[in-house]
């Protein structure tokens, strides 16, 4: 499983030297460190599934000793290590440009992730193969079009619900966040594993 | 020696096609050739054997394992080659050997490197700038350096040129000296099978016909020739099919004993090549 | 060992290895209880299937000419009578063979031979 996953960085090699820039990019373009956080997370994972689209990627895995439920575990589990890894670099990468940012923003962003992740995971494997790297592509337009415009709505009507909430409890709000954002992604988790097993290559 | 693959009443249905009630044994340590005409539904019994596919309704078992339980055991013990490539296109061999040998416990690099060296393969080159030969040899090179006991094949040779053909069947032949294997391979090209096979099966329109050790089959088909007075409604039943001209007929038979009973020496019978037998079956055993 | 196959030949291939490993062992060139190659390796020399020679083997083996152990391959048998009594009938053939051809040469039919056989045979 693990092979499965540090495949991903070996079928990468050659996108991975554009991540630095790409990053850079968002943060010289002075993005919300959240959305920076974002775009950085969904990098390896999504690139990923550009590959998985193709049949025949999907014909070498299920040849291979692996069991379906290993293949798409390993898109889940891969998904979150990718995540805390782009983290890790994006944050020095912004210390290193003096950026400042708060732990909400990386909160924000890898919810964000893990939200865009649980919705858009299950429809790669719904849609016929061709059609997901064009799927990408709008969610990905739209999300960097209006991309910051709603996370800085998400910012600032968060601070605002947050305010509100604050005066009850704002551990519960983290936890309750925390425990829906896992719910999806288990549920979706759970939901690719059933559409994977059941399809033909 | 018992059987590597065994599928039991095995269907499977599509929109436009389906692969009905296959009952099919591949014996251990031999080659089997599995032949049909382009879309006869092998690879889709091959894809089902590497459960890639499942069966609508029937038992696959392979190694006498189901893939519910044993999945990776089976895979473990799999060496498969597809038509075409099935290898990220843009890596090189090292990278996609780097992908492939972690998931099996038994890789053997040193044995990797021996078929890449034997075949002269770059390691360097991304595998889309390979020529189809080549790709067949790295996907080849892949397949068996994990010591895999079954090694599955759809139409390993279509596309490729005559010289690597023998190159291919030579390399095969080199793999059966070692007892336990057992190889299955698919091809619409019978010639390929003529050397090296030792049961062929048979599928058409979805159904396998036969799969009969290749003395069983030069013993239960022949090619019959002879003139055409000598056809009646009578005569005519011994024969699978007819092809008529004015210069005699020739037909095939799947019951010797009874042609030379009813034509003794006024025919010339003679054994079919597997793509007479292929062709004469088409569209299935009827006695004319 | 020599063997020579010929697939334009009517002969089926194992019998031509079959025949022509006996000839061998008749003739003297292949000695009691030396190793003759394994069946596996035989079909790769001669480029034909594992069966083919698997089943010549079998024939070989039947017929008392060779004999296999597990895990260590084939080996020339002991001559026994049998073999020995197919080596008579061998030459008893080529000797018939002989008689047949001379007979046709004068146009003796097969019945008028055969009951010269008969007269001779029992004297």
């Amino acid at each position: 499983m693990f092979n499965l996953i540090r495949r991903d960085v070996i079928l990468q090699k050659r996108q991975l030297l554009l991540f630095i820039p790409f990053i850079l990019f968002f943060i010289i373009m002075d993005s919300h460190p959240a959305l920076t956080f974002l775009i950085a997370s969904i990098f390896i994972p999504f690139n990923t599934y550009a590959y998985d689209e193709k049949v025949e990627t999907n014909i070498l895995l299920n040849s291979l000793p692996y069991t379906r439920t290993e293949i798409i575990a390993s898109r889940y589990l891969g998904a979150i290590v990718y995540m805390v890894l782009a983290i890790g670099v994006t944050s020095l990468a912004l210390f290193a440009f003096n950026k400042p940012f708060t732990i909400i923003d990386i909160a924000i962003g890898s919810s964000l992730f893990l939200l865009f992740a649980a919705f858009t995971f299950p429809l790669f494997h719904i849609f016929k193969p061709g059609y997901i790297s064009t799927v990408v592509m709008i969610s990905f337009l739209l999300l960097a079009a209006i991309g910051p415009a709603i996370v800085l709505f998400l910012a600032e009507h968060l601070t605002a619900i947050t305010d509100f909430i604050n005066g009850l409890s704002v551990p519960v709000l983290y936890i309750g966040g925390t425990l829906v954002i896992m719910l999806l992604y288990f549920i979706s988790w759970g939901t690719t594993t059933v559409i994977y097993q059941r399809k033909a290559f | 020696m018992g059987n590597v693959v065994e599928l039991k009443n095995v269907t499977k249905n599509f929109e436009e096609f389906s692969v009905k009630n296959i009952n099919l044994q591949v014996k251990q340590g031999f080659v089997t050739g599995f032949i049909g005409e382009n879309g006869a539904g092998k690879s889709t019994t091959i894809k089902m054997m590497m459960n890639l596919l499942k069966p609508d309704a029937g038992e696959v078992k392979l190694f006498g394992l189901d893939y519910k339980k044993h999945e990776k055991t089976i895979k473990e013990r799999i060496g498969f080659v597809y038509d075409g490539n099935i290898f990220f296109e843009g890596l090189n061999l090292k990278d996609i050997k780097r992908i492939v040998a972690p998931a099996y416990k038994q890789w053997d690099d040193t044995l990797f490197y021996q078929y890449v060296e034997q075949f002269k393969l770059p390691l360097n080159k991304a595998i889309k700038t390979f020529s189809k030969g080549m790709q067949m040899k790295a996907s080849l090179a892949i397949a068996l350096s994990h010591h895999a006991e079954l090694i599955i094949m759809d139409e390993p040779t279509a596309g490729l040129d005559p010289i690597f053909r023998r190159e291919l069947l030579d390399l095969l032949q080199e793999l059966m000296i070692e007892g336990n294997r057992t190889i299955f391979f698919s091809t619409h090209i019978t010639t390929d099978l003529d050397r090296i096979a030792d049961y062929i099966a048979f599928m058409q329109n979805g159904e396998l016909v036969f799969n009969q050790s290749i003395h069983d089959l030069a013993e239960n088909y022949a090619l019959v020739k002879g003139g055409m007075d000598l056809l009646d409604r009578d005569t005519e039943k011994d024969f699978v099919h007819i092809h008529r001209s004015s210069t005699g007929f020739e037909a095939l038979t799947d019951n010797i004993k009874e042609v030379k009973n009813t034509f003794g020496n006024t025919v010339i019978i003679e054994r079919p090549s597997l793509e007479d037998i292929m062709y004469y079956l088409k569209g299935g055993i009827h006695h004319v | 060992m020599q063997i020579i196959i010929s697939n334009s030949s009517k002969e089926p291939i194992y019998e031509q290895i079959t025949n022509q490993i006996k000839s061998s062992i008749l003739a003297g060139e292949l000695q009691e209880g030396s190793a003759i190659p394994s069946m596996r390796n035989l079909a790769k020399d001669l480029q034909i299937s594992v069966i083919t020679t698997k089943r010549a083997y079998e024939e070989l083996e039947k017929a008392g000419f060779i004999y296999s152990i597990v895990g260590k391959g084939s080996f020339v048998a002991e001559q026994n009578l049998e073999v020995i009594r197919e080596k008579k009938l061998k030459v008893i053939e080529e000797q018939l063979s002989a008689v047949i051809t001379n007979s046709r040469e004068i146009g003796l039919s097969l019945d008028e031979l055969k009951q010269l056989l008969k007269i001779l045979y029992e004297e």
